[in-house]
């Protein structure tokens, strides 16, 4: 993680004082190689001289636009680029997404949106060569290691069939939290999920057979009524 | 097309009963000219003389009056016996012979007696004749075969519906004539009202009114460009003041949150950080509220629109609210009462309706309410469905409801909002009628509110 630290970061907006703040908060982050440019011609010297890693563009500057700067910047270079806009329009949006941006971040924003937004796109695309592992968790009556498919209950092992799975995975990422049986279906079943409701039934009992001690009196994966489900992971 | 139609029918209408009263008072006049003015006619006078004249056997004499009446109108007279002598005259031309057989009188009682118009009536002594003055009266006999007489009433009737179509005809004529140029004026006119621009080449009696149109049309497009460049004027002022806020918001917020996590401050130094940093993320909320609902109010705002399923949205807002912590004297009950509504619909924007809605009942009850979330089977209107969210909490006067769904600091909201920023309806009504939809509110004090979205049903995906 540490040679993440070491990237160089080009770091492009017409407000001095803002750009300085940016530089403060990834130096507090740990980053140390940053360079500052106010408008594009400056910028695209810097990213002949120093050639940046990654590049922070704000979308209206003095002399052209962020848009068109990233498009010479592609001339030469296929660097990372976050937009940060004030506009903030979904047009906005998608045109720099369109363009090949990684990612998009919209004026005012908390410094840590930022951070985490930009470590996320280094991470991506410097250090892609390990896959993230699946989770293994806890819950109350049992273990599920995600990765290995399996649940452990009782000193006991049980594979996850596949639909299963992807149940306990979509339920995990939002752990705690209520997730519509409508947002379930669409991650197994797609964008037609419609009329799945029943069969997502199945699969639930399934489950609940598997990790509950009592699956009529589910402790971990509960149903909140009308809405959808939730999975209640410890720690 | 059918107004030129109208027009038309109307026109012939019309013309059929002009005919019609044309042709009553043609009769009526006709009459009145036939039936001869002043005097006796004719046959009358004859017979007035004939029977006037009494006495026999070559002692008659006249009636005073009918004396006059002869000599006022220039006539003679004669009686003429069974014997064909003449037995009595008065003011009997010279040249009148005084002898007739029988082939003379059958002769000028049918026409005339040495050019004098002669008209005859019978007398208990033989026949009364008067003569009129030379070339004063013409006298035609006409004969018909009686079956002829017999079918007049029928060729009357055949002739008056003749007539009847042969008016109808030339008032399609005509009017079709008249209306070509109006058809025109018609569908420059309907284009108007649909916003259309409007050419017609002025021509024929209607020019004047062509060119007026062409004028109409050429003041509305004026118009509408120059309410479509103060709008976008206005978006832009509105677009490039949140821009402007949003760089220095950036900072307070990135120095806000920065503080409010340094470890060298006090515990009470980093609360007022966080409240800056607070402070600061609401003006964010602010801010895009208020580009959004400039971008709908000046319709800049592009809908990413697909066929969706209503119920989930719902579920989805309601399970949103749930998973931020909200506070357990809310309560928010879902009633689906359709799962397969659809509507085509962009999912980001009706959410934010759904969550306004929600957000709003939880606002203005401080003291906690319940809050219903309906999706109703049907509605009265096939076209369209519906979603109602309602709470039991202390609701709103109701003279105030229209004015929720007006822009605050507009004209048209006269109270000012009590709390919030006043523009969570606002974006509702807007965003719903950016979909071809309708916000209801009902509403009274203690009654809780109830907001109704009336959306266009997705047909055909269903």
């Amino acid at each position: 993680m540490t040679d993440l630290k070491n990237k160089k970061i080009l770091i492009v907006d017409d407000e001095p004082d803002l750009r300085q703040m940016i530089e403060n908060f990834l130096r507090k982050e740990g980053y140390f190689r940053i360079y500052l440019a106010g408008n594009c011609a400056e910028a695209i010297e810097l990213c002949h001289s120093v050639k940046p890693d990654i590049a922070i563009l704000d979308v209206m500057l003095p002399d052209e636009d962020g848009f068109s700067l990233l498009g010479r910047i592609r001339q030469f270079s296929i660097m990372p680029v976050l937009f940060l806009s004030a506009r903030g329009e979904d047009e906005d949006r998608l045109i720099g997404l369109g363009l090949g941006a990684d990612d998009y971040v919209v004026k005012p924003f908390l410094p840590r949106e930022l951070t985490l937004r930009l470590t996320a796109i280094l991470k991506r695309v410097y250090a892609p060569a390990r896959r993230e592992s699946l989770p293994i968790f806890d819950l109350i009556n049992c273990t599920i290691d995600l990765e290995s498919a399996t649940v452990y209950k009782n000193g006991k092992e049980q594979p996850l069939t596949a639909k299963e799975h992807a149940l306990l995975l979509k339920l995990y990422e939002s752990k705690n939290r209520i997730i519509t049986s409508d947002a379930l279906c669409q991650a197994i079943w797609g964008d037609d999920a419609y009329g799945y409701e029943n069969t997502l039934m199945v699969h639930i009992r399934r489950i609940r057979e598997k990790i509950e001690a009592n699956p009529s009196q589910p402790q971990s994966l509960l149903t909140v009524r009308g809405l959808g489900y939730k999975l209640i992971v410890k720690g | 097309m059918s107004s030129t139609l109208r027009i038309l029918r109307g026109f012939a209408g019309a013309t059929i009963l002009i005919s019609i009263l044309l042709l009553f008072i043609n009769f009526i006049v006709g009459f009145m000219i036939t039936v001869p003015q002043g005097s006796l006619s004719s046959a009358g006078l004859v017979k007035t003389v004939a029977n006037k004249l009494e006495g026999s056997n070559g002692a008659y004499s006249l009636d005073t009056q009918a004396e006059k009446l002869l000599k006022h109108n220039h006539l003679w007279a004669m009686l003429i016996n069974n014997t064909g002598q003449v037995s009595w005259s008065y003011a009997l031309p010279a040249e009148i012979p005084k002898t007739y057989s029988l082939t003379e009188v059958a002769k000028f009682s049918r026409s005339f007696l040495m050019d004098y118009p002669v008209f005859v009536w019978e007398h208990p002594d033989g026949l009364v004749v008067i003569g009129y003055p030379k070339d004063s009266y013409g006298k035609y006999y006409l004969s018909y075969p009686s079956d002829f007489i017999a079918s007049i009433p029928f060729i009357l009737v055949g002739l008056l519906i003749g007539n009847i179509l042969l008016a109808l005809l030339f008032s399609m004529l005509l009017g079709g004539r008249l209306i070509a140029p109006l058809r025109s004026l018609v569908n420059g006119i309907h284009a108007l009202a649909h916003e259309q621009t409007v050419h017609i080449k002025p021509k024929g009696i209607l020019s004047e009114l062509a060119e007026s149109l062409n004028h109409a049309s050429d003041i509305l497009k004026a118009k509408n460009e120059a309410l479509k460049t103060r709008d976008e004027a206005r978006f832009n002022w509105i677009a490039g003041i949140s821009h402007d806020i949003r760089t220095p918001l950036s900072m307070v917020l990135g120095y806000a949150s920065d503080l409010e996590e340094n470890p060298n401050l006090s515990q009470e130094q980093r609360k007022q950080a966080a409240i800056i940093r607070q402070q600061g993320v609401k003006l964010r909320e602010l801010v895009k509220d208020l580009n959004l609902v400039s971008m709908l109010e000046y319709e800049m705002q592009p809908l990413v629109n697909k066929p969706m399923r209503l119920a989930p949205i719902v579920r989805q807002v309601a399970s949103d609210f749930l998973n931020n912590g909200l506070d357990e004297k809310y309560n928010i009950q879902l009633d689906i009462g359709d799962e397969a509504i659809t509507v085509n619909g962009d999912e980001k924007l009706l959410t934010r309706a759904l969550t306004n809605l929600v957000q709003n009942s939880i606002t203005h009850n401080p003291q906690g309410c319940e809050i219903h979330i309906q999706i109703p089977q049907g509605n009265t209107d096939q076209s369209l469905c519906s979603i109602i969210v309602f709470d039991n909490g202390q609701g709103i006067p109701q003279d105030q409801l229209s004015n929720l769904m007006e822009l605050p600091y507009s004209d048209k909201r006269k109270h000012h909002r009590s709390n919030g920023h006043g523009l969570g309806i606002p974006i509702v009504t807007r965003i719903v009628k950016a979909h071809g939809g309708q916000l209801e509110l009902f509403s009274d004090i203690e009654e809780g509110l109830t907001a109704i979205i009336y959306l266009p049903k997705n047909i055909g995906t269903t």
